[in-house]
């Protein structure tokens, strides 16, 4: 192998491939990179088993070849380097990194122990453009599970919507709250769709290269696939059953609050620091023209913030986590939110209201009667 | 056959385990499983695509050989991504759990009455053109009639089939926002809005709402401001097409003091009238109420109620009355039943609300209403302010607060000294003719 390229043109994408690298994996290959120069491009691709990702950087190859480089130096080495252009080359067993100051000699492994990332691409279910992603996906995923141990909870349900608009319908969720964005129509089916783990969708926010991103699905490889211009993003389908997330979206509400945003934020926000101290409680009181938003701590003191509202309905109360609401808040864009709710012990919603699509549940806390 | 895959696995992979490291052995085998042996074919799950393909490049031949050991055969291997669930029973979470526990709340709109519906509702030949138009607007609302003016007299039924239009429609959408309001209740929020300055918070309640139903709009006659306000908040909804429902005792050209352009409005879609309900509808709603209250009523006394009866309203009240007295007592039906009839004949209804005793008070005496709340105590007001005390007292028998809350706020030490003085003054001749001539008027609105 022999190639030269452009520093300027590795350092983001590197820096994406290098999320697919295992921290402590026991075998020592995966913690490699894999590099392959092939007709004018420099391929470079990392695992950790459960995710692969794989990026190409223009390059100017002499001669096409493998090999596998210890990922952590190589990403250290190369973020030291601002710019210029390097050359890479093989010989025998070692990898030669050089600009026009430096030399560096790696160690490599065979490049035929690498394991390869994906068998087959799969079928092309969808084309969905870099702004959808940041704006869709990012208001969703958060909510999923981080535990493992709850594998259909760990993933996000994402089914296509055919016919009318093309678009997908994302759904996740962690027992304690529910995201979802997509227009519910009744041609959807409660089953169908793919849950995929909520890691891969996250590290698909870095997938940064302002193209339309491609989206392939592989029955047979029970694998998920996005591709962006050379770069690929792979990794397992999860197969276990999503929850019947339809039966649990309340169709009924007693109490709705129409609010900014923005203001309950900083009230939740500010609360907080309250509730914090306190199991992170945080009370909101629907009241006739506002929402008090009310934390207290024995160690503290209590705060309260009225939040201009227009209510339609009975007066409430509800309580919740302190996490669940700033997570919910920081994640999604928009100027006035709905809430509604039936009951201090019922789940409650939230909506946008320019954004029929969106849906936030959330499970309240069961306050002590005061 | 399962449960054998399972074991001869198990032993396969404890005979791996001693030849590969065991960093190879921890990453790469550990979920993997045995699904099928079947024609010397072995299917394995493993994970992941990437952990396949390591597989298959480096242990291949180390499987085999455990394979063909145990199997006693050449077996080949083919891989298979899957992920084995080891904890698929653990539960969802609360979100789930509790949902599937309590049943939904069932919610209701905001002063709308939930039993309401179509279904309650008894037709016959009287009311059945709105009937039919109400539920078109209910299934379609914004596309079949706009607005939709239903006129009747009192008890007929209007109420009850406004409600059923936003219940019909909360049932089917209830994503939609509905706003049932009466124009007394309309009234008060544009007067509030214009109090507080904050009108721009009221237009927007009304001017986003996708159904608008109003009750009773002969009563914003004479009230320009209000009605300006309903005028543009019409043109907005019907813009959007946005259903308006609207409900009053007369048809909209009768109404007096209202606005050209607003009644004009109002007979823009469709006008239907009820009429009071016949002999068979007054049954029909008599067996429908005593259904609701599980009393089960012979349809001869049914009839017989019907026949003597007029007002849906009292209808209820004298099968309320029925039930009750045969709880009581043990008299046969037909004898207590001619005991009501009877009474009903006598009794008539004299029901006044104290906003129209003062103001047939005030028009007696030519002064405003708004004069007899104010603070000012000229002589002349401060008398009849007292005869105003003293009627709601011996007329309505309101307690001495709710008089003083009534007339603008004032103690009831007040209102006791009024009405004692008035008390005091019916002992002159003069004094006393007027005053009857007073209570009259304010009952009647009349003169003789």
């Amino acid at each position: 192998m022999k190639a030269s390229f452009l520093c300027e043109n590795v350092d983001k994408k590197l820096s994406f491939v290098n999320h697919a690298v295992s921290q402590r994996s026991q075998l020592p290959i995966l913690l490699n990179f894999h590099i392959q120069a092939k007709k004018g491009n420099l391929i470079i691709k990392a695992t950790d088993l459960e995710i692969g990702i794989q990026v190409s950087i223009p390059a100017n190859v002499e001669q096409e070849g493998e090999a596998t480089v210890p990922a952590r130096a190589f990403y250290d080495l190369l973020s030291n380097v601002q710019k210029g252009i390097i050359f890479l080359a093989t010989k025998d067993n070692n990898l030669i990194f050089g600009t026009d100051k430096i030399k560096t000699v790696f160690q490599t492994t065979p490049a035929g122990e690498f394991p390869k990332i994906y068998e087959e691409k799969g079928g092309k279910i969808a084309t969905i453009p870099e702004e959808t992603i940041e704006k869709e996906f990012s208001s969703v995923v958060f909510a999923a599970s981080p535990d493992p141990g709850r594998p259909a909870l760990s993933g996000v349900l994402i089914k296509k919507i055919s016919g009318g608009k093309e678009g997908f319908l994302m759904v996740a969720t962690d027992g304690f709250r529910l995201s979802l964005r997509g227009t519910q129509n009744k041609n959807t089916e409660s089953d169908g769709g793919f849950v995929v783990p909520a890691r891969i969708i996250k590290e698909l926010s870095f997938m940064k290269d302002n193209k339309d991103v491609g989206v392939y699905v592989s029955k047979k490889g029970n694998q998920i696939l996005f591709e962006q211009e050379g770069s690929i993003l792979v990794g397992r389908l999860i197969e276990a059953k999503f929850p019947n997330y339809q039966k649990i979206i309340p169709q009924d509400f007693s109490t709705r609050a129409e609010f900014d945003k923005t203001e309950f934020q900083s009230a939740v926000k500010t609360c907080a620091v309250f509730a914090r101290e306190a199991a992170n409680i945080i009370k909101l009181s629907i009241l006739k023209n506002k929402i008090k938003v009310w934390a207290s701590a024995p160690s503290l003191g209590e705060t309260e913030i009225d939040v201009d509202a227009e209510v339609l309905g009975e007066e409430n109360e509800i309580a919740f986590n302190a996490r669940y609401l700033l997570e919910f808040l920081s994640n999604i864009e928009g100027e006035v939110m709905v809430f509604e709710m039936a009951g201090p012990l019922n789940p409650g919603v939230f909506k946008l209201k320019d954004d029929p699509s969106f849906l936030h549940i959330i499970m309240p806390i069961r306050l002590q009667a005061q | 056959m399962m449960q054998d895959n399972n074991q001869l696995w198990k032993i396969i992979l404890n005979e791996i385990e001693t030849e590969v490291s065991k960093a190879n052995f921890l990453t790469l085998f550990k979920n993997t499983s045995l699904l099928s042996f079947e024609d010397n074919v072995a299917t394995i799950s493993a994970p992941s695509t990437m952990v396949i393909d390591l597989l298959q490049k480096r242990f291949y031949q180390v499987i085999k050989k455990s394979l063909d050991k145990h199997l006693k055969g050449n077996a080949n291997i083919i891989f298979v991504p899957k992920a084995i669930n080891k904890n698929e029973d653990i539960g969802m979470g609360p979100l789930f759990v509790e949902v599937s526990k309590t049943p939904l709340l069932i919610g209701h709109l905001p002063k709308v009455r939930k039993d309401y519906t179509f279904d309650t509702l008894a037709v016959s030949s009287s009311n059945q053109l709105a009937y039919v138009s109400a539920q078109s607007v209910a299934k379609k609302p914004g596309s079949s009639y706009n607005p939709l003016f239903i006129y009747g007299p009192v008890g007929v039924g209007k109420t009850h089939l406004m409600h059923a239009i936003a219940n019909h429609i909360y049932k089917e959408t209830p994503g939609r926002k509905i706003v049932y309001i009466t124009s007394e209740e309309f009234t008060n929020e544009v007067v509030e809005a214009i109090r507080t300055n904050d009108t721009a918070r009221m237009k927007r309640k009304f001017r986003n709402t996708d159904i608008l139903i109003i009750d009773d709009v002969q009563f914003l006659a004479g009230k320009e401001k209000i009605q300006e306000e309903l005028f543009h908040t019409f043109n907005t909804l019907v813009d959007k097409e946005s259903q308006i429902v609207l409900s009053s005792d007369r048809p909209p050209s009768d109404i007096k003091k209202m606005e050209k352009r607003l009644s004009s409005r109002f007979s823009g879609g469709l006008t239907v009238d009820i009429e009071p309900p016949d002999f068979e509808l007054r049954t029909a709603i008599l067996l429908i109420k005593a259904k609701k209250y599980n009393f089960d009523l012979p349809i001869e006394v049914a009839k017989t109620i019907a026949e003597k009866i007029l007002d849906t309203r009292s209808l209820e009240g004298n099968l309320l009355r029925l039930m009750t007295e045969m709880e009581a007592q043990v008299s046969p039906i037909d004898v207590l039943l001619d005991k009501i009839l009877k009474g009903e004949t006598q009794i008539e209804p004299s029901y006044h609300h104290p906003d129209e005793i003062i103001k047939n008070l005030c028009n007696f005496y030519r002064i405003k209403p708004t004069q007899i709340k104010s603070q000012k105590r000229s002589a002349s007001l401060v008398r009849v302010r007292q005869i105003a005390m003293y009627l709601l007292r011996k007329e309505l028998g309101l307690s001495l607060v709710e008089i003083g809350n009534i007339l603008g706020g004032r103690d009831h030490t007040t209102i006791m000294y009024g009405v004692d003085k008035i008390e005091n003054l019916l002992v002159g001749e003069g004094f006393s003719d007027e005053i009857k001539k007073v209570v009259h008027f304010s009952k009647t609105g009349r003169t003789n």
